[in-house]
């Protein structure tokens, strides 16, 4: 008696054993992913790099108030090395450019400094912009004795600032290698996506599950979706290629922005295509979930079986909706096989939906199929989809949660 | 007294299943007519039909006429909602919808047309008056209705049912997942009703169809049995089956 139960309870301990080491498995392996990210990315993350553009500029930029010096103190301490003009409030240590050449890189701009804000001379560009830290000097030049060079360095650089009284031109260049046009098209890309995907995807859940029946047809249909959600993403690029990429610039021909080739709509619509079989059966699996009690009270109270589907159905499935929906923001923002046919792999700035951009994830494509590749900042940008991610995760949690608390009550 | 439901003749198949051999029954307004026999004999299969509810089972038959008043239920003409309009319907297991008591309430009507929200709150108060439940929940009614009790969901969802201000009110085994004192506030609000309202219930209690009813159809394997007055079919049953039954000898 007493060796059956050791026996038993020895199986039961190997079993036990064996879902602790493997769930410890996945969640090691899931853990040690976000180490890795934080540990090479985190140093690389500031808000400048989601709000700077990607490609640097040049500025030639004079000054408003290009004989009034401030003669300001710093505000805060400087960091060690960087030489401050208490002229004219700005302070510059030395640095690399983007190309990695020796530069003048500005540090500190008090807030009374005649260079806070410039004025663009040059043709292409805002015609003010503020100076921000983090650009850098090429070249300044006086009213009242001969310019400064970058390449001479900041002492020299500053020296000479000071002994001027009036300034000419500042020639400036803008800090590059931001992510905010990616953010802009990734942001884009999830809008149109769900708004092309969900009610296609919704309504043909509804079809299936609520007014189809169930004979052949419908089962070689729901069979197709599901061989549909295990179709490798770039063969759907493909697609986009040939039919939506054609189709898009078919129809933006007459229009201000004619698309060329891969463009934000193209990707938006080929990422719908690879959502619909997952919305489809996400919220078919919904729809099932709803009891048919509902169904069956709101019939026998005389509503109409639309008035039933819209008015009791719909809100039963709307967590599961909401949930594939989340589901689906996942795919987006991750998608990139796919997305390098359908829009291209081409960082840009200025984000239009008929032309090319990149999204976050095709970013890190690029950034990584450079030579050398950057990880540094790939990991950065991963961080930064990791966020993106979990806070629409949570506003998509606190909707449903609000909406449930109405419904169910203490329930919940 | 007046019939509510004729039924002649009537016929039903699930697929090949004969579930309903040739019912004739007539159903009187204004009284509680309960059915009874063993589970599978047709009795909800039966109460369905009254509204058209067998409707929404695929591979359903019907044969033979169910006249509601001047309405002939099963003709082709007939709108299944204008049915259903004027047959309200109670289930077994207390199924109010995930909304607050007032809007389960409201449903109904608010399905039919556009009420002012003056109308609709006097209908609302009616129905729950009617349904005996409005002391218990006057104070809450913008919560949840899956926070009341048992008991009080099934009286919700006959005062949903009376919201719609039907004829006949079908109930199957409205209690039957009810304890003994919410079975019995339910069965008092029958009595209540019959007033004003044809109520045909499924019951599985032989005790509650004796309390509550006034005729009582024993169903046994699609077949109707036997029809009569409720207390001459308890005391005298005229079928040799109908007694067994209700002597406890099967089913």
């Amino acid at each position: 008696m007493l060796k059956h139960w050791t026996k038993r309870k020895l199986i039961d301990g190997v079993f036990q054993g064996f879902t602790y080491f493997f769930s410890s498995i996945s969640f090691l392996t899931l853990g040690l992913i976000m180490v890795f990210l934080i540990n090479q990315g985190w140093s690389l993350l500031n808000f400048d790099l989601i709000t700077y553009n990607y490609e640097s500029n040049t500025y030639l930029a004079s000054i408003e108030r290009f004989d009034d010096p401030c003669d300001c103190s710093p505000t805060i301490a400087l960091e060690e090395g960087v030489i401050y003009s208490e002229k004219w409030g700005i302070g510059v240590s030395e640095g690399l450019d983007l190309l990695g050449q020796p530069s003048i890189v500005i540090d500190y701009i008090h807030t009374d400094s005649p260079f806070k804000t410039l004025t663009n001379k040059s043709s292409v560009g805002p015609e003010t912009f503020p100076l921000l830290k983090e650009y850098l000097i090429s070249k300044i030049s006086y009213n009242d004795r001969a310019a400064s060079f970058a390449r001479r360095g900041a002492a020299r650089l500053i020296d000479e600032l000071d002994s001027s009284n009036s300034i000419y031109e500042i020639e400036v260049t803008t800090k590059g290698g931001g992510i905010r046009g990616s953010i802009i098209t990734t942001l884009w890309l999830i809008g149109l996506t769900l708004s092309f995907a969900l009610p296609v995807g919704i309504g043909a859940a509804l079809y299936l599950n609520e007014y189809a029946k169930n004979n052949q047809f419908t089962k070689v249909l729901r069979s197709f979706i599901e061989v549909l959600t295990g179709v490798p993403s770039i063969i759907y690029g493909l697609l986009g290629l040939a039919i939506f990429v054609p189709f898009t610039v078919a129809l933006t021909a007459n229009s201000s922005h004619p698309a060329t080739g891969g463009n934000i709509i193209s990707g938006a619509l080929t990422l719908a295509v690879i959502l619909l079989p997952v919305i489809i059966r996400t919220t078919e699996e919904s729809l099932k979930v709803v009891p048919n009690d509902y169904r069956y009270a709101s019939l026998a109270l005389g509503a109409s079986k639309t008035q039933t589907t819209f008015n009791i159905v719909i809100p039963g499935a709307l967590p599961g909706i909401l949930a594939s929906t989340l589901l689906a923001i996942g795919r987006i923002v991750g998608e990139s096989a796919a997305l390098i046919f359908a829009i291209g792999s081409l960082v840009r700035d200025e984000i239009t939906l008929t032309d090319k951009s990149t999204s976050l994830a095709v970013h890190i494509y690029s950034l990584m199929t450079d030579e050398p590749a950057n990880i540094a900042l790939s990991s950065t940008i991963a961080l930064i989809i990791l966020a993106i991610v979990f806070v629409l995760n949570l506003t998509i949690k606190l909707i449903s949660y609000r909406f449930m608390k109405g419904r169910l009550g203490a329930q919940i | 007294m007046d019939t509510s439901f004729l039924v002649k003749d009537l016929n039903l198949y699930y697929g090949k299943n004969h579930a309903l051999k040739n019912i004739d029954l007539a159903i009187y307004s204004k009284s509680v007519t309960a059915l009874i026999g063993p589970s599978g004999c047709g009795k909800s299969t039966f109460l369905r039909t009254l509204n058209r509810m067998n409707d929404l089972i695929p591979d359903v038959t019907i044969t033979g006429s169910v006249k509601f008043g001047d309405l002939d239920v099963y003709q082709k003409k007939t709108d299944v909602i204008d049915v259903r309009k004027r047959v309200g319907m109670v289930f077994q297991k207390p199924n109010p919808f995930p909304m607050s008591i007032y809007d389960n309430i409201a449903y109904g009507p608010r399905c039919q047309k556009n009420y002012s929200k003056k109308d609709l709150d006097t209908l609302v108060v009616k129905a729950l008056k009617d349904a005996a439940l409005y002391d218990e929940v006057k104070d809450r009614l913008n919560k949840s209705a899956l926070e009341l009790s048992g008991g009080q969901q099934q009286r919700l969802c006959i005062a949903r049912a009376l919201a719609m201000e039907p004829e006949v009110l079908l109930m199957d085994e409205p209690t039957s997942a009810l304890d003994p004192i919410a079975t019995a506030k339910i069965e008092e609000l029958i009595v209540e009703l019959k007033k004003q309202y044809t109520i045909v219930i499924v019951t599985h209690s032989m005790q509650q169809a004796a309390r509550i009813s006034d005729q009582t159809a024993f169903f046994l394997l699609g077949d109707l049995i036997e029809v009569g007055e409720t207390k001459s079919f308890f005391s005298t049953p005229k079928d040799s089956r109908s007694e067994s039954y209700i002597t406890g000898r099967f089913g």
